[in-house]
């Protein structure tokens, strides 16, 4: 298991390598002179060549990744040119407000899908499973863009329930975390009643059927544990994918979080922060995945075997 | 697989049907409607800004969904906006086949180093979620449609390379194939006339599941400005550009989301439905 743990470990060290690489190379390949663009549209020519001297422009290629590489060790992910600040303290200041946002898509979802997973899987009564599928289906088709905007236009400009944009309490809060919990719940739903379906049909179910438990305790207590292995190594995986989703949810509730100052960046061409932002949601998803692995190991040693 | 069987089983399934018939029905609006509509979808006209839908009272003469804030037509609009969100995910989905399928072969049948080379690459892309490294490259290449190809190309053909991997793992260590190899045969020939045949029933149904997501990410970065660029109509764009007026002229957003979810939930209905028909085991 030692061995395992260690390639994989060995593994996600290429894959940030490569990662890294992919990012640096992508920024290097941008149209015009980098060192002109980080110093910003006005600069003179003395500037730009400051710039240039002190980022390390004039130095050969392989030189400027290594450089770049000893940075990322020290924590150091570029300067902004809009904010004039290491972007690293500007993205951790951006992070509460997303990390509000993440936590309560995974409630919703959650709190959505599981029973209805759950019921789907082992009452497999027609009429529920269709609903539930047609419920992951609708939730798949509901793009976060378009969700967003009809929750607004409903509870926010027809009814006038809920404040439609902003950052604030817990009423800002509610349409941005439906919008995003949704789509998610949609995809937990299918493997939630698939994992039910296929530990319903273990021999260990069947035995404690036998014992004469009730219906009730055999589904809570023995089968939903089993059931769930795949439903939190999903959660998991799309904790890190956050970052993602909150890019078009920031942008239709105009929240002020990580997703928002991505968007900015494009807009005034931050390539650091850009990058970084790459980086980050790269190395976080590549982490998550190499402990939901060793936990997996740990949890059922057959699967270090391969 | 016998015809009979096949035909059998998809008129069975609701999902292949509800699918087929709602995409029908929509290629034929996007793709048949244009042309009894004489409104230019690109063409400012100031004097008919933001008419509300008047629906078919005058047939399809006039503003059926209203016009928007330049005056143009929304129903046009709409029309030719899903004409590129087809073409564009058709592209991408075709090309993303190609390389997930040849890749998935090479690193299968080859093993070794180009297997550790192939699966390591995947990771990597893996690892970046997908419009977060489209907006990283379109943000630094520039937003054209030749770089949204590339993009989205470029970060879908993992799922579909692993699989073939797989398969081609089990696959080529049946007789049919040793024999061909002691018999001589190409390399290539054994790769892709003998081991393709095999695996072409998963990449068939990852690949038509694939068609909804790519018109939802072709939305979002539109909606974003970095997809297809106005005056070009995209259901993204429309959806940005009518945000202010979703107070007064709610249709401006509405027509196109409409527009958007029906899309989508036809394009995952048929892909669900394939599944379903291809591979009736795996009923997920």
């Amino acid at each position: 298991m030692l061995y395992y743990i260690g390639k994989r470990f060995l593994q996600s060290l290429v894959v940030i390598f490569i990662v890294t690489l992919f990012a640096f190379v992508l920024v290097h390949a941008a149209p015009g002179n980098p060192a002109r663009m980080m110093a910003g549209e006005y600069a003179t020519d003395e500037q730009v060549a400051a710039m240039e001297e002190r980022m390390g422009f004039n130095k050969p290629i392989y030189e400027q990744f290594w450089m770049y590489l000893e940075g990322l060790a020290h924590g150091d992910f570029g300067m902004s040119v809009v904010y004039n600040q290491p972007v690293l303290p500007i993205i951790f200041s951006r992070l509460p407000v997303t990390v509000q946002l993440a936590v309560g898509t995974v409630l919703v979802a959650c709190l959505l899908s599981i029973p209805l997973g759950v019921i789907a899987g082992v009452t497999r009564a027609k009429f529920i499973e269709f609903f539930a599928m047609f419920f992951a289906l609708l939730g798949q088709s509901m793009s976060s863009l378009w969700l967003g905007i009809l929750l607004i236009y409903i509870f926010a400009v027809k009814l006038g329930w809920l404040p439609a944009i902003g950052t604030g309490g817990i009423e800002y809060l509610i349409l941005p975390v439906l919008t995003m919990g949704y789509p998610m719940a949609a995809t937990l739903t299918r493997v939630a009643r698939s994992g039910m379906i296929d530990t319903m049909n273990e021999d260990y179910i069947t035995a404690t059927y036998a014992k004469g438990i009730s219906n009730f305790q055999v589904y809570t207590k023995y089968a939903l544990r089993n059931a769930m292995i795949p439903v939190i190594t999903l959660i998991g995986l799309d904790l890190a994918m956050q970052l993602s989703g909150s890019v078009i949810v920031e942008s239709v509730f105009s929240r002020a979080g990580v997703g928002q100052l991505m968007n900015q960046s494009v807009t005034s061409r931050d390539y650091a922060m850009i990058q970084a932002m790459l980086l980050i949601s790269s190395f976080l998803f590549t982490f998550v995945n190499f402990i939901v692995d060793v936990i997996n190991s740990i949890i059922d040693p057959r699967l270090s075997l391969y | 697989m016998d015809k009979r069987i096949l035909f059998s089983r998809m008129r069975k399934s609701y999902f292949f049907m509800i699918g087929v018939v709602g995409i029908v029905l929509i290629f034929a609006i996007c793709y048949l409607v244009p042309l009894f509509v004489h409104w230019d979808p690109e063409k400012n006209s100031l004097l008919d800004r933001l008419f509300p839908p008047e629906g078919f009272a005058r047939g399809l003469e006039g503003h059926v969904f209203g016009t928007d804030a330049l005056g143009r037509d929304v129903l046009s609009r709409i029309l030719i906006g899903g004409q590129y969100s087809f073409r564009l995910a058709f592209m991408v989905v075709v090309l993303q086949m190609v390389i997930g399928t040849v890749l998935g072969i090479l690193s299968g049948y080859l093993g070794g180093w180009a297997d550790i080379i192939i699966m390591r690459a995947c990771d990597a892309i893996m690892s970046m979620p997908t419009l977060i490294m489209a907006i990283a490259v379109l943000a630094v290449l520039g937003p054209s449609t030749q770089n949204l190809v590339l993009v989205l190309t470029l970060s879908g053909w993992i799922q579909l390379c692993k699989v073939v991997r797989n398969n081609v793992r089990v696959v080529k260590r049946q007789e049919f194939v040793l024999a061909s190899r002691d018999l001589g045969a190409k390399l290539s020939h054994i790769m892709f006339s003998q081991i393709l045949p095999n695996v072409t029933t998963n990449i068939i149904i990852i690949a038509s599941q694939r068609l909804g997501f790519l018109i939802i990410m072709e939305a979002s970065l539109s909606f974003l400005g970095l997809g297809i660029q106005p005056p070009a109509p995209s259901w993204g764009n429309m959806i940005s550009a009518g945000r202010q007026y979703m107070t007064t002229q709610p249709w401006l957003i509405l027509v196109p989301g409409f527009a958007l979810m029906l899309a989508v939930l036809s394009f995952n209905f048929l892909g669900d439905g394939i599944r379903d028909v291809l591979d009736p085991k795996r009923k997920m």
